[in-house]
């Protein structure tokens, strides 16, 4: 692998850089060889994992060795790259949006400081990975349930500053943080919030502290690295009501959004439901040469002969209600009737009691089970979301449903989406699934990508979060008064980060000094 | 390495006030007790596969069911083959394979690879061995 040096950066004071971090954190931890960056490569890459090469990685074990290597990659105008522990998987994992940017690997800082089960939260540092909290809590048969993403391998603090989300009423991450431990550009340490009180008694409980608040901030943003996080945990319910159905009709999706959308808003239905086409299913339990060889997209008639064949519908809908039974039960009598008015399916239906296994209650149960889908082209394989945000009725949802499946179609990539129900917007998550060594495959996700980027634009529908490869497109989708926000976000960073070293063109924010770089 | 350090907490009502290292306590306490002898070195193999490997080997887990599917069932669980060597697991965990990603050396150093591939390798005598060992009994 050829070794990509920053810009603005001599072989020899890259060199003295690397020296002067081992020298805060040791040699073990100063990673530089060619094998150790290409772990921390893009390890989905749809074909373009040269364009976000890191140059080194060093691996801190304590606020205090962040905040030194913080001051040395400004002595020596050194870029890092936080990553808390690389596992944003579909949107660059733990690669730099920069080639010759050092990754900054939080993995050893990796403290859970504190968990409080009778307000319901936990302070952590980055590098607790979902299955460390899950576990904690479990072995100390802590009540407090997690939120927790599809594919659970990474950081919960990583993940709810990715804006990532679960699927407990809890779900929304981002929303859940209460309060953050921050290294800023120059090596100086905050806490946000009421932690900004050194002696406070709500860190904690109490989001906004005083004056403007700077949680939201430091999420999808290169303003500073976050080192601790306080995120609220759900209390555990007394019972859980499960239902989920099969819709046979690809238009049932719209109808199913606007049935859904008011009970959402108004509580009836307090996590964010996620209504999947079924081949997300398939996919994960077969492989696409299985069933079909030709090259495209899946034919819908093959499409339809292998969920026939497989027992699905083509959308499925898994939705889960909290609390007490009674609540549950009325509560999904609403829900029932309200699909009754369109449908003869039924739902299934999935009890859970306080003191039954975990597995089935719907509470936030680590798993990786997710992956499997990135066999569905065999080989090495891969995946890459596009994931737009409309209003949650019918008429927005099927024409970008329509309009997402004739690109794949004409592109020839097999159509793979979801829309997530939050109370106020959809979330429409599109894979592309692919074998990342078929360069033609990957050639068509790539420019798959950007049509659908640019026919969401045009629609007013924004990216709620984008792999690196499109940082700088779905900024500037974001155009109002000739991109006022980059210009804004760009003051700001210039502000904190005069020398411009912590990761440069995180969702299309550069620095004074590298802003040639944009794309 | 840590296991338990005090921090400042905010306030006096925090239940659950203490400083887990995550993932890190059950090494400290192997590691802490580890003698140099083969058996032994299985048992910290063992409990480190659970964990940094567990969450897609062991049974169920998405390596097992991508491992069956393509070299077959009974070559599924990593815990059971006996075709492995410590060079082939260690360059693998390094560089990926097919849906694998590689595994870096701060979130695994060499240390613990060597331990686990040590593990995964061990002789057909010691298999079965390490269970014992795990729950305190003689190898």
């Amino acid at each position: 692998m050829q070794m990509v040096l920053p810009p603005r950066v001599s072989e020899r004071q890259f060199q003295k850089a690397l020296d002067a971090f081992a020298g805060v954190v040791g040699k073990q931890w100063v990673l530089a060889t060619d094998e150790d960056r290409g772990t921390f490569m893009d390890i989905y890459a749809a074909g373009d994992a040269d364009q976000h090469v890191p140059s080194a990685a060093v691996g801190p074990q304590s606020v205090e060795e962040v905040q030194a290597i913080v001051r040395i990659a400004n002595e020596y105008k050194v870029p890092l790259w936080p990553i808390s522990r690389g596992k944003n998987l579909g949107y660059g994992a733990a690669a730099p949006r920069m080639s010759g940017t050092v990754v900054l690997d939080l993995g050893r800082v990796n403290r859970i400081l504190d968990v409080n089960e009778r307000f319901g939260y936990c302070l952590i540092e980055p590098g607790v990975g979902f299955f460390d909290l899950f576990n904690y809590l479990q072995e100390n048969k802590i009540k407090l349930w997690m939120s927790i993403p599809a594919n659970a391998w990474g950081s919960v603090a990583g993940n709810a500053l990715e804006r990532g989300y679960g699927y407990t009423p809890y779900g929304d991450n981002t929303r859940n943080i209460c309060g953050l431990e921050v290294v800023l550009p120059t090596g100086d340490l905050v806490r946000t919030g009421n932690g900004a009180m050194a002696n406070s008694a709500t860190w904690q409980l109490f989001k906004w502290g005083y004056g403007p608040g700077w949680d939201q901030l430091f999420c999808q943003s290169n303003f500073g690295i976050v080192t601790k996080m306080g995120m609220w945990l759900m209390p555990e319910p007394e019972a859980t009501l499960g239902l989920n159905i099969q819709l046979p009709n690809p238009d049932d999706v719209g109808w199913a959004v606007d049935e859904l959308s008011p009970l959402r808003l108004n509580g009836v239905i307090q996590q964010s439901p996620s209504i999947g086409n079924s081949l997300r299913f398939v996919a994960s339990a077969t492989q696409r040469s299985q069933w079909y060889n030709g090259d495209g997209a899946l034919p819908d008639d093959v499409l339809a002969d292998i969920l026939k064949k497989a027992g699905y519908g083509w959308w499925t809908i898994n939705l889960r209600l909290y609390g007490y039974d009674e609540v549950n039960e009325a509560h999904a009598r609403i829900i029932k009737d309200a699909f009754a008015r369109h449908t003869k399916q039924e739902f299934q239906v999935v009890k859970w009691h306080r003191g039954e296994p975990i597995e089935n209650s719907g509470a936030g149960v680590p798993s990786t089970l997710a992956l499997q889908m990135i066999n569905w082209r065999g080989g090495r394989g891969g995946h890459l979301g596009f994931s737009p945000v409309l209003p949650p009725t019918s008429e927005h949802v099927l024409k970008q449903f329509h309009s997402t499946k004739k690109r794949y179609e004409e592109i020839g990539v097999d159509y793979y989406g979801s829309f997530t129900l939050m109370e106020r917007s959809v979330t429409n998550v599109n894979l592309m699934v692919y074998d990342r060594d078929d360069a033609a495959l990957t050639a068509k996700v790539r420019a798959l990508f950007k049509a659908l980027v640019a026919d969401a634009a045009k629609k007013g529908y924004s990216e709620y979060r984008t792999h690196l490869s499109y940082m700088d497109d779905v900024a500037l989708t974001f155009d109002f008064n000739k991109h006022a926000l980059l210009r804004l976000n760009e003051a700001v960073k210039d502000a904190l980060d005069p020398n411009g070293i912590l990761a440069p063109g995180k969702q299309g924010v550069w620095p004074r000094a590298l802003r040639t770089e944009r794309a | 390495m840590r296991a338990t350090m005090k921090a400042p907490l905010p306030g006096c009502m925090a239940k659950f006030a203490l400083i887990v290292a995550a993932g890190a306590c059950f090494v400290a306490a192997a590691m802490a007790g580890s003698r140099d002898d083969s058996a032994q070195k299985i048992v910290d193999g063992k409990k480190l596969f659970h964990a940094r490997c567990g969450y897609c080997h062991l049974a169920g887990g998405t390596g097992t069911i991508m491992l069956g599917r393509r070299l077959g069932k009974d070559r599924s669980l990593l815990e059971e083959r006996t075709d492995l060597n410590v060079e082939y697991i260690k360059k693998i965990t390094r560089v990926g394979i097919n849906g694998m990603p590689p595994h870096n050396r701060i979130e695994l150093p060499d240390s613990e690879l060597d331990l686990i591939a040590t593990y995964l390798t061990r002789p057909a005598s010691a298999r079965g061995a390490d269970t014992a060992a795990a729950k305190g009994g003689t190898p």
